[in-house]
C-alpha cells in the first residue's frame, strides 16, 4: 500500500521530462480497463436497449426504429405480466426462505463443535452442483409416479394419492422454488456465517455476563450487527433469483399452462425461438429495469442501516 | 426434436474435428506423427478440391446426422460418384440442438450471399424460409407428376403458397405403440378409433393388466403440438384454416379432439395426470418397463423396446397408425428434415443436381440403412434389403401415409408458442372450448 501511494509522487517529480501532462497518465493507464469493460458490459447493455426500440427480427429481416411500440405492446401483453408476477413471486419466496434457513444454518455453524470444519465444507455441496444437475435430480425426486417424495408422503399418510408436482399448476412453481432453496441456501449460510464472525466476541461475552439469554443476544446484538451483511446477501440472492432460467427450462419449460413461465424463459423463447430481437430486447430491458428497482430498494435499506450505525 | 436423440453423438464428433484443427495449427510440423494423422482426417476434402479445380463448387449445410456413417461420408460419396460438382459439407450441430441449428442456418441464409447453396431444414421451418425469400421455388425442376413419388404429407409440408420450396428427404411421425399380448387378451383387435382405444385401455387397466391405458405427451413443449395436430386432424379439424390466414382451433372438431385428451386424464382415466409434465422420454419409460398398454410416440422407441437391457417388453410391442375419431381419418404428425436450395445461390444447376441426388431412391435407401432415417418415398419401403435389415422401418409405410404437417405458416415459431400455452391451459383447466377460442384469437393476430 505504501509503495502504491508514493509511486505517483515519484512520477510527479520526474514529470517534466515526459511529453504527456501528468493528469493524463492515470487515465491512460485506466484506458485498457475502460475499453475492456465498455466493450463487454457497457456496449451490450446500450445496444440491447437500442434494439428494444427497433422491430429487428431475423426472420422477417425488419430492422426499423419503432420508438416505444415494443414497450406499448409489452404493457398490454398478458404472457409478459404472467411471467413478471411469477418471477417476482419466485424471487421473494426463494430469497426469503433462503435467508431464514441460511441464517439458522449460519448460527449453528458459528458455534464450535467437533466436526464443524467437515460440515461447513459438506454444506456447500448443493451450491457447487451445476444447476442442470440439480434440476434433473429434483425432477426425479418429485417425479409424479416414482418420485421418492411422493413415496415418503404417501407412506407417512400425509397425502392419499400421488401428487403430480410438475404437472399441476398449483404445485409446479412451488416445487421449483424448493429446488432453488435447496441449492442456494448454503450460499446464503456461508455469506451470513462470515458476517456473524465479524460480530465482536467481547460484546457477546459482556452480554452473557450481564445475564442475557441466547435469544436476547441474537436479537439485540448479533442481528443488528449482521443486518448490513444480511441486506447485501439478500440483494445478491434476489438479483440472482430474478434471473432464474435453468431450473424452469429443464423441469417444466414454462408449463403447465404457463404456470412456471419466468421472464428469463419468456425472453429466451422470444429471442431465440421466434428470433424477434426487438421485442425480446424490450422484455430483457424490462427485466433490467425491474432488477434495478429491486437493487434500489435494497440499497435504500442498506444506506439507512449504515447511517443508523455510524 | 428429441426424435433424433440417438443422433446426438454427432456433437462429440463435431467437437473432435475442431479440436484436431486446433491441434494441427499448434503442432504443425513439430510432431510429424500427430500432424499426419490430423491432416488425414481434416483435409481429405481440401486435397480433393485442389485436384478438381475445374469442378463447380457448392456448399451443403445440414444438422449432423449420424449412424453407421455420417453426412460427411455421404457427401464424399457424391463427390466421388461424378466429376462435375464438388460439394463442401458445412456441419451444423446435431438435430437434438434444434434451436442452434435453426439459428445457424438463418444467420447464413440472411446474408443472401449464396452460401450454403443447399441446406436441410426441419419441416416446421420451411414456410418461414420460403416467406423470407431464402428458399428457391423448385416447381420447374420437380413438376407435379414427379411429386407423386413422395408421401403426400411431406410434399404438403414442403409447399408454401402453392410453390414447392423444399424437396422431401426423410420422415418421422407420431405412431401408435401397443402391447401385442394385452391386445390379444382384450379382444385381439388393434383399436382403430379413439373411443375403442379408450374402452380397451380402461378394461385392461381395470383387469390389472396395465397400470396405464394410454400414454401421450402433454408437456408445454413442441411435442404437445404434435399430439394435438394428430387428434385434431383425426377428427377432420385443423389448427389453421386452409388459407393459413386464420385459426379454426376454436371450432367443434378441434375442441372435441382436445376434450378427448383432457378426458383421458379426468374422465376415462386411462392416462395418468403426469402426462401433463411428460415429453417423449418420460412417457417412453413406463411403456418399455411394461406398465402401459398403448402409447403415442416417435419411431425411436422401437429399438429401445426391443433391447433386452432397457426393456421388459421385448417382442411384445408393435406399431400401428394412430386411432381416429368416428368418421375421421388417422393422422400422424410429420417430422423429419427436408432439403432446400438457397434462392441466392449462384450455382443453381449444380445445386439442383446435388439436391436430386440427395433425395434419389438410392440415397434415401442408404440413409435408411446406414442412418436409420426413414425414406420419404413410399416405394423404398418395398426394398428387399430394407425389409431384411430394417424390418421395423419397412413396416411403417402405412403410418407415414397419414403423416400430416403442423400448421404451415412463416410465423410458425410464434404460432407454436401460443398453441403450447393455449392447449396446455385447456388440458389443465378443462375449459377446453374457452381456452382454445382464446388461443385461436391470439393466433389470428399472429398470422393475419
Amino acid at each position: 500500500m505504501a509503495t502504491a501511494v508514493t509511486a505517483p509522487a515519484d512520477g510527479r517529480t520526474q514529470k517534466s521530462t515526459r511529453a504527456l501532462p501528468s493528469a493524463l497518465w492515470p487515465w491512460l493507464l485506466l484506458l485498457p480497463a475502460f475499453i475492456s469493460l465498455g466493450s463487454v458490459s457497457f456496449y451490450p447493455i446500450v445496444n440491447g436497449i437500442y434494439l428494444s426500440f427497433t422491430n429487428r427480427s431475423l426472420i422477417t429481416q425488419d430492422n426499423d426504429f419503432v420508438g416505444i411500440a415494443n414497450y406499448a405492446q409489452l404493457l398490454a401483453d398478458p404472457p409478459f405480466w404472467n411471467a413478471w408476477w411469477h418471477t417476482i413471486w419466485f424471487t421473494i419466496a426463494s430469497t426469503g426462505l433462503e435467508t431464514l434457513i441460511g441464517l439458522a444454518m449460519a448460527l449453528i455453524l458459528c458455534e464450535s463443535f467437533s466436526g464443524r470444519g467437515v460440515i461447513r465444507a459438506a454444506m456447500l455441496v448443493p451450491w457447487a452442483m451445476p444447476t442442470v444437475v440439480t434440476s434433473k435430480m429434483f425432477g426425479w425426486l418429485f417425479d409424479g409416479q416414482h418420485g421418492i417424495i411422493n413415496f415418503i408422503l404417501l407412506h407417512a399418510g400425509l397425502i392419499d394419492q400421488n401428487v403430480n408436482w410438475y404437472g399441476s399448476p398449483d404445485t409446479a412453481l412451488t416445487t421449483i422454488i424448493l429446488a432453488d432453496v435447496w441449492k442456494t441456501t448454503p450460499f446464503m449460510a456461508l455469506l451470513l456465517l462470515t458476517g456473524l464472525q465479524t460480530v465482536p466476541k467481547s460484546l457477546i461475552e459482556a452480554a452473557r455476563m450481564d445475564g442475557a439469554k441466547a435469544w436476547t443476544i441474537f436479537w439485540n446484538i448479533r442481528l443488528p450487527l449482521l443486518l448490513p451483511t444480511l441486506l447485501i446477501a439478500g440483494l445478491f440472492r434476489a438479483l440472482d433469483a430474478f434471473r432464474v432460467f435453468d431450473l424452469v427450462y429443464v423441469l417444466t419449460g414454462g408449463g403447465p399452462a404457463d404456470s412456471t413461465e419466468t421472464l428469463s424463459t419468456l425472453s429466451y423463447k422470444i429471442l431465440f425461438s421466434t428470433l424477434q430481437f426487438g421485442y425480446g430486447s424490450a422484455v430483457s430491458t424490462a427485466m433490467f429495469i425491474t432488477e434495478g428497482m429491486i437493487a434500489v430498494v435494497f440499497c435504500l435499506f442498506l444506506v439507512r442501516q449504515i447511517r443508523k450505525t455510524t | 426434436m428429441p426424435v433424433f436423440k440417438k443422433a446426438s453423438a454427432g456433437s462429440n464428433a463435431t467437437g473432435f474435428s475442431t479440436m484436431l484443427d486446433r491441434r494441427q495449427l499448434l503442432l504443425g510440423a513439430a510432431s510429424a506423427a500427430v500432424g499426419a494423422a490430423t491432416l488425414g482426417v481434416t483435409s481429405g476434402l481440401g486435397m480433393r478440391s485442389a485436384r478438381a479445380a475445374d469442378r463447380t463448387e457448392i456448399s451443403f449445410a445440414s444438422a449432423s446426422f449420424f449412424g453407421k456413417e455420417g453426412l460427411g461420408d455421404l457427401v464424399k460419396a457424391y463427390n466421388e460418384s461424378q466429376d462435375r460438382i464438388m460439394v463442401k459439407f458445412i456441419e451444423l450441430p446435431p438435430p437434438s440442438s434444434s434451436t442452434e441449428v435453426y439459428q445457424g442456418l438463418i444467420q447464413q441464409l440472411a446474408r443472401r450471399n449464396g452460401t450454403p447453396d443447399v441446406f436441410s431444414q426441419d419441416v416446421i421451418w420451411i414456410a418461414g424460409f420460403a416467406a423470407a425469400g431464402w428458399a428457391l421455388p423448385l416447381d420447374e425442376y420437380f413438376p407435379k407428376e414427379k411429386r407423386g413419388d413422395y408421401f403426400p404429407g411431406t410434399v404438403a409440408a414442403c409447399t408454401y403458397n402453392e410453390k414447392l420450396t423444399a424437396l422431401p428427404w426423410f420422415v418421422d411421425s407420431g405412431m401408435f405403440y401397443y402391447r401385442k399380448d394385452l391386445v390379444d387378451k382384450h379382444g385381439g383387435k388393434v383399436p382403430e378409433t379413439w373411443e375403442d382405444m379408450a374402452t380397451i385401455a380402461a378394461a385392461a387397466q381395470k383387469a390389472g393388466d396395465a397400470k396405464f391405458g394410454y400414454l401421450w405427451q402433454g408437456k408445454q413443449a413442441e411435442v404437445l403440438i404434435c399430439d394435438a395436430v394428430e387428434v385434431i386432424t383425426s377428427n377432420g379439424g385443423s389448427i389453421l384454416a386452409p388459407d393459413g390466414k386464420s385459426s379454426i382451433l376454436g371450432e367443434k372438431a378441434a375442441v372435441e379432439a382436445i376434450q378427448f385428451l383432457y378426458d383421458t386424464i379426468n374422465k376415462t382415466k386411462i392416462s395418468p395426470q403426469n402426462v401433463l409434465s411428460w415429453d417423449e422420454e418420460p412417457s417412453r419409460q413406463p411403456f418399455t418397463s411394461g406398465e402401459a398398454m398403448f402409447m403415442r410416440n416417435w419411431s425411436y422407441v422401437y429399438p429401445i423396446a426391443q433391447d433386452p437391457k432397457a426393456s421388459h417388453v421385448v417382442d411384445k410391442v408393435a406399431v400401428a397408425p394412430l386411432p381416429h375419431f368416428a368418421g375421421g381419418k388417422s393422422a400422424a404428425c410429420l417430422g423429419g428434415y427436408q432439403l432446400g436450395v438457397n434462392a441466392n445461390s449462384k450455382k443453381r444447376e449444380a445445386a439442383i443436381e446435388f439436391l436430386t441426388w440427395m433425395s434419389s431412391p438410392e440415397t434415401q435407401t442408404r440413409l435408411a440403412l446406414n442412418f436409420g432415417l426413414a425414406p420419404s418415398r413410399p416405394a423404398i419401403f418395398q426394398d428387399a434389403k430394407l425389409k431384411a435389415q430394417q424390418p421395423f422401418m419397412a413396416s411403417l409405410q402405412n403410418v407415414f401415409t397419414g403423416a400430416t404437417p403442423r400448421p404451415i405458416t412463416p410465423q410458425y415459431a410464434k404460432v407454436t408458442l401460443a398453441l403450447q400455452s393455449g392447449i396446455s391451459k385447456a388440458l389443465v383447466s378443462g375449459k377446453v372450448e374457452a381456452e382454445l377460442k382464446s388461443a385461436a384469437e391470439q393466433i389470428n393476430k399472429i398470422v393475419a
